[in-house]
C-alpha cells in the first residue's frame, strides 16, 4: 500500500471500482469463512490447501492461514518419503509465487524457511539461486538477505565465496548499503587477526559475530580501504560507503577499566570512576590491607547503570589527618584494581593518570597504527579538496583528526565540527579541556557529556549555554564546590544531587518556575550561596518564607 | 556524476496546517466501514489498528467517541486458551496483537478484563533457548518480539517472569557496525527495528550498552533534504519513519539532531485535506490500515514541537491549529520518552502506554 499515487478519477470510474470491489469482497469473505469453519471442524485436506492458496495470493500477510496450512503439512498420513518431498516442493512453488507477487511479506519468507527446514531432500543450491534472483530485481531486501544467510548457513557456503557475492554486487553499485553491510559481518569471521584455530574453509558460525571485539588483519584492512576509497571517491554523497568507512577506521571495544579513584578525608568518602557505566557487584575496598564492609551505592538512584560509585568509610577510619592510608579498589568481575594513597595532612587524594585519558577519549579510532590514521587523513583531504562541502569527508576528517592528536588539531576540529553537528564540537571542547585538566569553561552545550570525567572538577561554568535540565548525571561531579549556570533555560535541577562539597550555585535568568523544584538543593550539606536572580519562582508569594525553611543552610541568597 | 538522491518535492499548495478535524473523523468513521474490501483484507492486523486508531483519538481528547465496551467484549473474545490474543476472531494469537491488546485496555485502564496470568504464561513460554522471543508458536524469530513481549509485560508489571538477561543479551547480538539493529543477529539495520531495540533496551534499564552518538549519527541521517524521514540509507522518505526514527532518537537523548521544522512540513503535507488521514508521502493515496497509525505519529510529532515552542516563547499559548491537547498528555509523552534512564518499574502505567507504541506490520 506505501507508494500509490494518487489520481483523481470521475464518477463513472468509481462505479465501476465499487462493484469490482464488492465482488471480490464476497469472494474474499466466502473463502475466508469456510476456511476458518473447515479447520474448525479439523479438516486437513487437499482441498483446504486450495482454498487457503487462493486467499494467500492475494493477501500474503494473513498469517493464521499459513499456520493453517502447515498444519495439513505436518499432519501424519500414510505418505512415504517421495511423496512428502513431493508435497512440500509444491508448497515451495506456491511460496515462490506469492514472493514473486509480494516480495515483502514477512509471512511467505518465514513459512518458505519452515518448509525448506522439513524437505527430506533439501535443495540449498536452488533457494540460493532464488536468493540470487531476487535481490538482482531488489539490492535491498532485506527478507531475502535474511533468508540468504539461512541458506548459506544451512547448506555450509564458505565466508569467501559470499564475500566476492558482496564485491560483484558493490562493483556493479556501490550505493549498496545491504553488501557493505553484509560485508561488515563476512570480513572479520575470515581475516581475524590473532587466527584461532579455523577450518580451511571456515563457515558461518551459527551464532552471530559480535563485530565489534573482531579486529581485521592489517593485509585485508588495507584492501578493504582501497575498496571503500574507490566508492566515496566516485559518489562522495553516497552514504554507505562513509558508513562502513567509519567502521572500518575503528572497531576495538574499549578495555573495561578504573579511570579515577578519589578518597576524601573530611567525608569519609570514596568514589571510584569506571570506563563505561556498569552495576557496581564485585567491587571490594582494601584499607591498610583490610577488606573493609562497605555499601557501593550509585551517585544517583535512577541510575542503576553509572560510571561513578561511592562508599562510606565506617566513622573514624581515615578522619584522623595525621595517620597515611593506601586504599585499594579491586574489581573482582574485572580481575582489576587501582591503588590510591593518602597521605599525612592531606584532606583528599586521587589517583588518575594522563594516559588514562588519552584513552578513554581516542579509543574508538586510535587502535589503528598511526601511519594507516596517517595516510587515511591525507587521502580524505585530498578529497576535501575536490568537495569541499561534503559534509561525510568533513566528519571523517574530524573524526580522523581527534585520532591522531586531539590537542594538536584542536583547532581545525574545532571549526569543522562546528559545520557539522552541534554535539559534537561540545563533546570536543569537553574531552580536550579534561585532557587539558583545566578550568572547566565550555560555551555552547545543548547537551552536556562525559560528567563522568569529570569526577574531581571543583568549579564548573556552564554559563550561556541551551542547557534546559541538569541530568541525574551531573552528580558524578562528587568533588564540585562551587557551579555557574546563569542564562540558560534550566527547568531542572535533577542532578543537583547529595554533591558532599557544594557550596555556591548561581542560576541566574533560567527558567526555575516552581519551589518544589529547588527541593533536591536541601540534600547537598555544604549549600550556603544560593543566585536565583531572574528565574519565575522568585516572582512566587512567599516565596522568601519557603526558600528559608526549605534551605536553612543557605546564608547568600539572591533573588 | 554520482547516484541521485532519493526524494521526494513537496509542492508549494501542499497542506501546511494539521487538519484535526478531518483525521478525528477519518478515525471514527474507520470502524464503521466494515463491508470495504481494504478493511476486511487488513483484519490480520486489527488489533493494532484498533489500537493506533484509539491512541490518535485520546491523544485529539475524543476517546470518548469510541466504543469502549465493544472495543473490551472484542478483546475478551480475541484471547485464546494459550493466553495469547489474535488479531481478530478465527485468527491465531500472536505477541503483536498480544501487545496491541494489553496496550488498548491500558488506556482504558482496564487490563483485569484479560486472564492476565495466562498472557503472561503465554509470552513466557515463547522465549527460547538463547533469549529470544518467537512471535507464536510457529517460531519466528524477530527482534520485534523481543519488544512485544519486555513492553507487554512491563504493562502489566510482571517483567520478572522472563529470563531479562538472556532476553538483553540476544537484543544486543542483534547490533551492527552502525550502531543499529536489525531482525536477527546479520540482518541490516532498519529504523523500525531500531525503535524497537532502543525501546527494549530502554524498558530493561540497559541503554547504556548502546553507542548512542554513532546510532544517533545514523538515524539523524535519516533525514532528506525534503525534511523527511526514510528508514535506511539510500531509500525513499515515508511518515512512518517520523516515529520510528524521531522515538529512537528521543530515546537516546538525541532527538535535536534532526531538524523538526522541515519534517514537520513534510508529514503536514502528507495530509490528505478531502479525506483526512496521512499518506506515506505528498500526493500519495491514504492508505486505509496504514493511515490510523499516522496521525498519531503527527500529532506527537506537532507535540513535540509545539512543546518546544511554548518553552521557546511563553506567550505562545501552544493552542495553534486549533490543537486541543491535554497538556498533562504532552507533557506526559515528553517526560516518558525522555525517561529513557528511569527505571521502569518507577514509570506509572499510565505514562508507559504512551511511552510503549504499537508494532506495526510495516513495510
Amino acid at each position: 500500500q506505501h507508494g500509490r499515487l494518487k489520481i483523481k478519477s470521475t464518477a463513472q470510474q468509481e462505479e465501476e471500482k465499487r462493484k469490482e470491489r464488492e465482488k471480490k469482497l464476497k469472494l474474499y469473505v466466502t473463502a475466508r469463512d469456510v476456511c476458518f469453519s473447515q479447520r474448525k471442524e479439523g479438516v486437513l485436506d487437499e482441498e483446504a490447501l486450495q482454498l487457503t492458496q487462493q486467499l494467500l495470493s492475494s493477501n500474503p500477510d494473513f498469517s493464521t492461514l499459513w499456520n493453517y496450512r502447515r498444519e495439513i503439512l505436518i499432519a501424519p498420513g500414510d505418505c512415504e518419503e517421495d511423496d512428502v518431498q513431493k508435497i512440500y516442493e509444491s508448497e515451495l512453488s506456491f511460496v515462490e509465487r506469492c514472493l514473486r507477487q509480494n516480495p515483502k511479506s514477512y509471512g511467505s519468507w518465514h513459512h518458505r524457511g519452515w518448509v525448506s527446514a522439513r524437505l527430506p531432500r533439501p535443495d540449498w543450491v536452488r533457494e540460493l539461486s532464488l536468493c540470487d534472483r531476487c535481490l538482482s530485481l531488489d539490492e535491498r531486501n532485506f527478507h531475502c538477505w535474511d533468508y540468504r544467510r539461512v541458506v548459506v548457513r544451512m547448506s555450509g557456503v564458505a565466508v569467501d565465496q559470499e564475500l566476492r557475492f558482496t564485491d560483484r554486487l558493490i562493483g556493479s553499485n556501490f550505493s549498496n548499503y545491504s553488501s557493505w553491510h553484509y560485508r561488515s559481518t563476512l570480513l572479520p569471521l575470515l581475516h581475524l587477526e590473532s587466527p584461532e584455530p579455523l577450518s580451511p574453509t571456515p563457515q558461518l558460525a551459527k551464532t552471530s559475530p559480535r563485530t565489534n571485539s573482531h579486529r581485521v588483519c592489517e593485509e585485508q584492512l588495507l584492501k578493504e580501504y582501497e575498496l571503500v576509497q574507490n566508492a566515496f571517491f566516485t559518489d562522495p554523497n553516497d552514504q554507505s560507503a562513509w558508513f562502513y568507512y567509519r567502521w572500518l577506521l575503528g572497531r576495538a571495544e574499549r578495555e573495561e577499566m578504573i579511570s579515577c579513584v578519589y578518597v576524601s578525608r573530611e567525608e569519609e568518602r570514596v568514589a571510584v570512576c569506571f570506563s563505561k557505566p556498569v552495576h557496581a557487584v564485585g567491587l571490594m575496598l582494601v584499607l591498610d590491607g583490610q577488606p573493609q564492609q562497605v555499601e557501593w551505592r550509585s551517585v544517583h538512584p535512577r541510575l542503576r547503570h553509572s560510571p561513578v560509585w561511592v562508599c562510606d568509610l565506617p566513622p573514624a577510619t581515615i578522619s584522623d589527618i595525621g595517620n597515611e592510608h593506601n586504599l585499594t579498589v579491586h574489581w573482582t568481575e574485572n580481575h582489576t584494581h587501582r591503588d590510591c594513597a593518602l597521605y599525612t595532612g592531606r584532606s583528599q587524594s586521587w589517583c588518575r593518570d594522563s594516559a588514562t585519558d588519552l584513552e578513554l577519549f581516542r579509543s574508538e579510532l586510535s587502535v589503528e597504527k598511526t601511519s594507516v590514521l596517517q595516510s587515511e587523513l591525507q587521502t580524505c583531504n585530498q578529497l576535501q579538496e575536490l568537495e569541499p562541502l561534503n559534509k561525510w569527508c568533513l566528519l571523517t576528517i574530524v573524526l580522523l583528526m581527534r585520532a591522531l592528536d586531539p590537542l594538536g588539531y584542536e583547532k581545525e576540529t574545532g571549526f569543522h565540527a562546528v559545520c557539522l553537528y552541534g554535539d559534537l564540537c561540545s563533546k570536543f571542547i569537553i574531552e580536550n579541556t579534561i585532557l587539558k585538566m583545566e578550568y572547566a569553561e565550555v560555551r555552547v552545550l545543548p547537551t552536556l557529556c562525559h560528567l563522568d570525567q569529570l569526577l574531581l572538577v571543583t568549579h564548573i561554568n556552564l554559563s550561556s549555554n541551551e542547557l534546559e535540565r541538569l541530568p541525574p548525571q551531573f552528580c558524578m561531579l562528587q568533588c564540585l564546590e562551587v557551579l555557574e549556570a546563569d542564562n540558560n533555560s534550566i527547568v531542572d535541577l535533577e542532578g543537583v544531587y547529595q554533591l558532599p562539597k557544594l557550596e555556591e550555585i548561581s542560576l541566574k535568568n533560567n527558567k526555575i518556575s516552581k519551589i518544589e523544584d529547588l527541593a533536591l538543593l536541601a540534600s547537598c550539606p555544604k549549600l550556603r550561596s544560593l543566585d536565583l536572580r531572574g528565574n519565575p519562582v522568585t516572582q512566587m508569594a512567599n516565596f522568601l518564607s519557603d526558600i528559608a525553611k526549605l534551605l536553612p543552610s543557605v546564608t547568600d541568597l539572591q533573588l | 556524476q554520482g547516484t541521485q538522491i532519493k526524494d521526494v518535492v513537496i509542492k508549494d499548495d501542499a497542506p501546511n496546517a494539521l487538519i484535526l478535524d478531518k483525521h478525528a473523523d477519518y478515525i471514527a468513521a474507520y470502524g464503521s466501514k466494515k463491508d470495504d474490501y481494504e478493511y476486511t483484507v487488513s483484519e490480520y492486523l486489527r488489533m493494532s489498528g484498533i489500537y493506533w486508531g484509539l491512541t490518535v483519538m485520546d491523544l485529539m481528547s475524543q476517546l470518548p467517541r469510541m466504543n469502549c465496551e465493544e472495543i473490551t467484549e472484542f478483546i475478551k473474545s480475541c484471547q485464546h486458551e494459550c493466553g495469547g490474543i489474535s488479531a481478530s476472531i478465527g485468527h491465531d494469537p500472536h505477541l503483536l496483537y498480544t501487545l496491541s491488546a494489553v496496550q488498548i485496555l491500558s488506556l482504558y485502564d482496564n487490563v483485569q478484563a484479560l486472564d492476565v496470568d495466562k498472557v503472561v504464561e503465554y509470552i513466557k513460554a515463547l522465549q527460547q533457548e538463547d533469549g529470544s522471543f518467537a512471535g507464536d508458536k510457529w517460531g519466528e524469530i524477530d527482534t520485534r518480539f523481543s519488544f512485544c513481549a519486555v513492553a507487554t509485560l512491563a504493562l502489566l508489571g510482571k517483567l520478572d517472569a522472563i529470563d531479562v538477561d538472556k532476553a538483553v543479551e540476544f537484543v544486543l547480538s542483534c547490533m551492527n557496525f552502525d550502531g543499529g539493529f536489525g531482525c536477527r543477529p546479520g540482518s541490516e539495520s532498519h529504523a523500525g527495528q531500531i525503535y524497537c531495540c532502543t525501546g527494549f533496551l530502554s524498558l530493561t534499564g540497559q541503554l547504556h550498552r548502546l553507542n548512542a552518538d554513532l546510532l544517533g549519527w545514523w538515524l539523524c541521517e535519516r533525514q532528506l533534504p525534503s525534511g523527511g524521514l526514510n528508514g535506511r540509507p539510500e531509500k525513499l522518505p515515508d511518515v512512518c519513519y517520523s516515529w520510528w526514527v524521531l522515538a529512537s532518537l528521543k530515546i537516546i537523548g538525541r532527538i535535536h539532531w534532526i531538524d523538526k521544522a522541515k519534517l514537520r512540513a513534510f508529514i503536514l503535507a502528507c495530509q490528505d485535506e478531502e479525506t483526512g488521514g496521512f499518506a506515506d508521502r505528498p500526493g500519495d493515496m491514504v492508505s486505509p490500515c496504514g493511515t490510523a497509525v499516522r496521525p498519531s505519529r503527527v500529532s506527537r510529532c506537532c507535540d513535540l514541537q509545539l512543546q518546544r515552542n511554548v518553552n521557546q516563547s511563553p506567550a505562545n499559548s501552544g493552542r495553534r491549529h486549533n490543537f486541543k491537547q491535554p497538556p498533562q498528555l504532552s507533557r506526559k509523552f515528553e517526560q516518558s520518552v525522555a525517561s529513557s534512564l528511569t527505571d521502569v518499574d518507577q514509570l506509572p502505567s499510565a505514562l508507559l502506554r504512551v511511552y510503549v507504541q504499537a508494532i506495526l506490520a510495516f513495510m
